[in-house]
């Protein structure tokens, strides 16, 4: 389990990754559960119909994916904000990517900045974001 | 089209809706589609010995919440087409199994910016979410682009 505190950390680290196969029935599963049982995100014909090239993630689950590896790269990050543009509609049945730095510590309140997105193979950056992170300290 | 609506609709309340109790087995359920191996979301006796002293929902948890009116009824549509152009989520307070939220959704700003292809509108739906205490528990800004 993975416990970095304030003083660990630095300007520049990045955050460890986290590379995963985003199937089908991954999306269906987080649409189910997140009310979003539309059919962009359950059904190729479906988002055609929308106008879609095939069915597509919710952008909250990209989100959540993101805070995901936040919490396995340190089990004692909390995160108080996060904040999220969707570039691009992400589409399931690859691997997507997903990576994060640290940008700024905020001594004043052990709080720590970081870039954050998520790509895919071709380093295409679908999903970016920033989050402010609070860390227990040594002190 | 030009940016024209009445600015007054900016900050107003339009829908307020309350939820039934969070249970257990939704937070399990969310941190699982998520992949989340976390034991604060997805073990309940390691939860309890942790710093929030029980399970917790994952912070995204709260995006979940669907109001009962997504807009107000009498916005006008500044586009043909819509997309979820993106969230900004700030969080105040856990979620714990038996918590009944609540969601305050208001119009926080609308904004045009022009691009390669044309102009494009943004509305931004600000959702406060409370608990049964009256605690503010996230805001999440919903944009919300249309062309």
């Amino acid at each position: 389990m993975n416990i970095l505190y304030f003083e660990d950390i630095e300007e520049g680290d990045e955050i460890a990754g986290l590379d995963l196969f985003l199937s089908k029935d991954l999306v269906r599963r987080y649409a189910r559960t997140a009310n979003m049982y539309f059919p962009r995100f359950t059904d190729d014909e479906g988002a055609r119909a929308e106008g879609l090239p095939g069915m597509i993630a919710p952008g909250v689950m990209s989100m959540g994916l993101l805070a995901r590896m936040i919490s396995d790269w340190n089990r004692a990050a909390t995160i108080i904000r996060l904040g999220t543009t969707f570039r691009n509609p992400v589409l399931p049945d690859r691997m997507i990517h997903l990576r994060g730095a640290i940008t700024q510590k905020n001594e004043a309140d052990h709080t720590a900045e970081c870039d954050l997105w998520m790509e895919n193979d071709e380093g295409e950056r679908w999903v970016v974001g920033t989050a402010t992170i609070s860390l227990p300290t040594k002190l | 089209m030009a940016l024209d609506f009445d600015r007054s609709i900016l900050g107003q309340v339009f829908d307020e809706t309350t939820f039934p109790p969070v249970t257990k087995e939704e937070i399990l359920e969310f941190a699982a589609a998520l992949g989340e191996t976390n034991p604060l979301y997805t073990d309940e006796a390691a939860a309890a010995r942790g710093p929030y002293g029980g399970l917790v929902a994952p912070p995204t948890f709260v995006t979940k919440l669907r109001a009962k009116k997504f807009m107000p009824e009498h916005l006008p549509r500044f586009g043909k087409t819509g997309f979820d152009a993106g969230r900004d989520l700030e969080i105040y307070a856990p979620v714990r199994p038996g918590d009944v939220l609540t969601m305050a959704s208001s119009i926080h700003d609308i904004y045009e910016k022009t691009g390669r292809t044309g102009s494009m509108y943004f509305i931004v739906i600000r959702n406060e979410v409370r608990n049964q205490r009256g605690e503010k528990v996230a805001v999440i800004d919903h944009r919300i682009m249309q062309r």
